[in-house]
């Protein structure tokens, strides 16, 4: 029984289905059949014979799938426009993530260090903790990112085609980004921050080093995945 | 067997026929996907069966359009998701209804050996 369900749920996702009505309809379909089978066992079959009896019932998964694929308003976002989750979608989260570490960045400025000139200096105790854990996020944001999308993709059944994509932007954007802060000259006294969000230009060996380090940190899970399925699926 | 002739023979002919049957079970009590198969067998005499694998699409898709709603609810022991009309539905049921029966009329009097049968709406 598991496996007939299972797979109509591969086929369902593959189909664009969103993985939330997948889960509802199989839930529903697995509680069916149980009752099906408890329906057959009160007829006087065995336990194995109600069972096949009850998969026969509801008629082949096939044509079970096609009538739920049938139905547009049941396809997922990323099934609809997958360039906007897989090619928008990393960039808007890395921006997110970024604004969020600028946040700390500049409340820790404004905290620790009122009066210096720039927040890009060597700090100790709390102070260092803080701003550490800003720098993890801004460096660890486009692998997190990435993660997302991955798990997006293969909870999905996407194809690697628009992933690859995505993760390609996500990686330069996550390489060649940079960030600078200073106080502004015009008016010393109020002390107001400037900060510039912006890509590298030119691009060095670092940066473009920095985007083939996010893009093989972020490969590694999605390609387990892959090899997972794959195996699961010959067996 | 009825239940398979429905089936087999022409299944486009019971286009809507699932959905108009769903909503008047459903507007006289709250069910599951098993019960509603099971009632529309019993009160049709078998004569029409909605597949167990047709009910689901239908009802989640009433359920989309807001013309169901379901709630999670325990009964002996084992969860189930329970289906009722609401108020949308009803108006879709009615609306439903006055359709079927002039089309069955209009089929009718045409079987019947009519010859000036009104345009059906």
């Amino acid at each position: 029984m598991a496996k007939r369900l299972d797979e109509l749920r591969e086929k369902l996702l593959r189909a664009g289905v969103a993985p939330r009505h997948v889960r509802r309809t199989v839930m529903e379909l697995e509680e069916h059949l149980a009752d099906l089978r408890a329906e057959e066992e009160r007829g006087g079959q065995s336990r194995a014979d109600a069972e096949r009896a009850a998969l026969k019932r509801p008629g082949s998964m096939d044509e079970l799938a096609q009538r739920v694929i049938a139905q547009p308003q049941f396809r997922s976002l990323s099934a609809r426009a997958p360039w906007a989750v897989l090619g928008l979608g990393p960039v808007v989260g890395l921006g997110a993530l970024w604004m969020l570490a600028l946040v700390i960045l500049v409340t820790g400025w404004m905290v620790f260090m009122p009066n210096s000139e720039t927040p890009f200096v060597r700090v100790a105790g709390v102070a260092a903790v803080y701003f550490g854990l800003g720098r993890a996020l801004y460096f660890a944001a486009p692998v997190l990112v990435g993660w997302w999308v991955g798990s997006v993709a293969a909870r999905q059944r996407l194809r690697v085609t628009w992933l690859l994509l995505g993760w390609a932007l996500l990686a330069w954007c996550g390489g060649m980004g940079q960030v600078t802060a200073q106080r502004t000259m015009e008016s010393p006294s109020c002390k107001p921050i400037a900060i510039l969000v912006g890509f590298a230009s030119p691009w060095t060996t670092g940066h473009l080093l920095h985007v083939a380090v996010i893009l093989a940190l972020t490969a590694p899970p999605y390609a387990a995945w892959r090899l997972w399925s794959a195996r699961t699926a010959v067996e | 067997m009825p239940r398979m002739a429905v089936r087999e023979t022409n299944p486009s002919f019971m286009n809507g026929v699932p959905e108009l049957l769903i909503l008047r079970l459903l507007e006289q009590e709250e069910m599951y996907g098993y019960e509603i198969v099971q009632a529309i067998r019993e009160r049709t005499d078998a004569v029409i069966a909605v597949g167990e694998g047709v009910v689901y699409p239908v009802l989640h898709g009433l359920e989309r359009e807001g013309a169901l709603k379901s709630r999670r609810k325990t009964v002996n022991g084992r969860s189930r998701v329970y289906y009722s009309v609401t108020r949308a539905g009803t108006k879709r049921l009615a609306a439903l209804q006055q359709t079927w029966s002039g089309l069955t009329a209009a089929i009718q009097k045409m079987m019947a050996g009519g010859r000036h049968g009104e345009a059906i709406g």
